[in-house]
């Protein structure tokens, strides 16, 4: 990984610098280093080489983004299955906000091969009424009462079993 | 406190309570110097900006979710002693008002703390002390106790056994976003405090620190002030008043810790500042992991 970033930081610096390569050894240009874009002729040099930062513009275009871009505008679900969350937030005692990639923070975990749960994350406001909604949701569905963590803290909610699918639909019925 | 004894006394001291109490005048004797933090003496509080005729000067550039409103806080001059209550700004509320993890904010001073340290303590085995490769005496027949070399650990002058071993370094990193929301974290407690003041700029009449520490005082900011502004070049004469103040002190932007948010008690920025910190702060919310480190060229970083 170190060496692939590596040889990409390289392969970038080379990259920067191919406007300035000249194509006969023997005669190098007298300039040497980054300048501004113009085109420069070498003072006293032979006339055959011209210096040209104009084509660094194919390099800038390869750097990619650091910013995960908004989504584009979608009226209902995506034909992908992604939902857009509500204009207006639903006016409910709690909130619960989109991951980095706009996707419903509710993750299902598997421990010792055996053991499910399902984490709500990302949840500001009152935890303790989405608690009490989440289990008669669950209640309703299941017909058992899951056992569920409550961490205030963190702002995080662990219910046993795997609900991921249930919960994602539920909390986008709300409009989250 | 005071003005319930004086109730108790008597009916005819309660009129005089009345009074003083009206008239605004603590009944506390007028030459009783108290330190601005003293707990159980309230300071004289601004009413909060929320319902203020004075116009908002400054909004937050980043989108604000939906569901959260800005905090807003006075804007305030240091021109002249009496120059606060300029304007309202608005602050983000993803950076001045997060939910304040007091473990987070432990978990980054103490990193700030020791991953910088480097130990350099050091002493000798029994292998690396001088001498000690003979045997003293015979084994058997001198009447004293067996040993093999003058320099174990048993004898006098011997080496150490589990000592502190050479230069040790207690490096380590938090994930970036930890120390991204320690910053945060750190920020909102200063609001919440009240102890965040902002300032339009860092123009002061005079060099003179005296000036400063007069106006500290009047408006009761605390013992020290941290004051934060963008860029590198400052006023001269702020430059020269914090010199040799050792509870004042100025920091460019790109300085900001929570070690010295904590050590100091108040924190003054500038609205450069602000938006300097907002801007870079917001940016982790919405990043990509990286896919080279950071220090490399992006095409939009902050």
């Amino acid at each position: 990984m170190s060496a692939s970033v590596r040889s990409m930081s390289l392969t970038f610096c080379r990259a920067a610098r191919v406007a300035f390569r000249a194509f006969n050894p023997a005669t190098r240009p007298l300039s040497t280093g980054y300048c501004l874009r113009t085109e420069i002729r070498p003072a006293g040099g032979s006339r055959d080489i011209i210096e040209s930062t104009e084509e660094f513009r194919f390099v800038e275009r390869l750097i990619p983004p650091s910013r995960i871009p908004a989504p584009p505008k979608h009226d209902g679900p995506a034909p992908s299955g992604w939902t857009p969350p509500s204009d207006t937030p639903p006016s409910l005692p709690y909130m619960i906000r989109r991951s980095r990639m706009h996707n419903v923070p509710v993750y299902s975990d598997i421990k010792h091969g055996n053991q499910h749960s399902t984490l709500i994350r990302k949840i500001e406001g009152d935890i303790w009424a989405l608690n009490k909604e989440v289990k008669e949701f669950l209640l309703g569905l299941t017909g058992k009462d899951p056992p569920t963590q409550v961490n205030e803290i963190t702002g995080s909610i662990r219910v046993k079993g795997q609900f991921d699918k249930e919960l994602k639909d539920w909390l986008l019925n709300k409009g989250f | 406190m005071f003005r319930a004894t004086l109730a108790i006394c008597g009916r005819t001291v309660v009129k005089r309570q009345f009074i003083s109490s009206v008239s605004g005048e603590s009944a506390l004797p007028p030459n009783l110097r108290l330190p601005p933090n003293l707990i159980g003496v309230a300071a004289e509080k601004r009413p909060p900006p929320s319902g203020s005729d004075l116009p908002v000067v400054r909004r937050c550039e980043a989108d604000v979710p939906a569901h959260l409103t800005p905090a807003q806080t006075w804007l305030e001059s240091l021109g002249s002693r009496d120059s606060d209550q300029l304007g309202v700004v608005d602050l983000h509320p993803d950076v001045f008002s997060v939910p304040i993890r007091l473990d987070i904010l432990h978990a980054v001073e103490v990193w700030q703390r020791n991953f910088k340290r480097i130990s350099y303590a050091n002493v000798k085995t029994r292998a690396e002390v001088r001498g000690g490769g003979r045997k003293p005496w015979q084994q058997k027949r001198t009447g004293r106790a067996r040993h093999g070399s003058i320099r174990s650990p048993l004898w006098r002058g011997g080496g150490i056994i589990h000592g502190p071993r050479g230069p040790t370094s207690y490096y380590y990193m938090l994930p970036m976003k930890v120390r991204v929301q320690g910053l945060k974290i750190a920020l909102s407690a200063k609001l919440a405090q009240d102890y965040l003041h902002i300032v339009d700029s860092l123009e002061i009449p005079t060099p003179d620190p005296q000036y400063l520490q007069d106006l500290v005082k009047h408006r009761q900011w605390g013992d020290s002030v941290l004051i934060v502004d963008v860029g590198e070049e400052f006023p001269q004469n702020i430059l020269k008043a914090t010199e040799d103040l050792k509870t004042v002190n100025i920091i460019p932007a790109l300085g900001l810790n929570v070690h010295s948010l904590l050590k100091h008690e108040s924190l003054v920025l500038t609205l450069e500042a602000v938006k300097f910190l907002e801007k870079k702060l917001l940016w982790h919310d919405v990043r990509y992991t990286p896919l080279y480190p950071f220090k490399l060229p992006y095409s939009d970083l902050p």
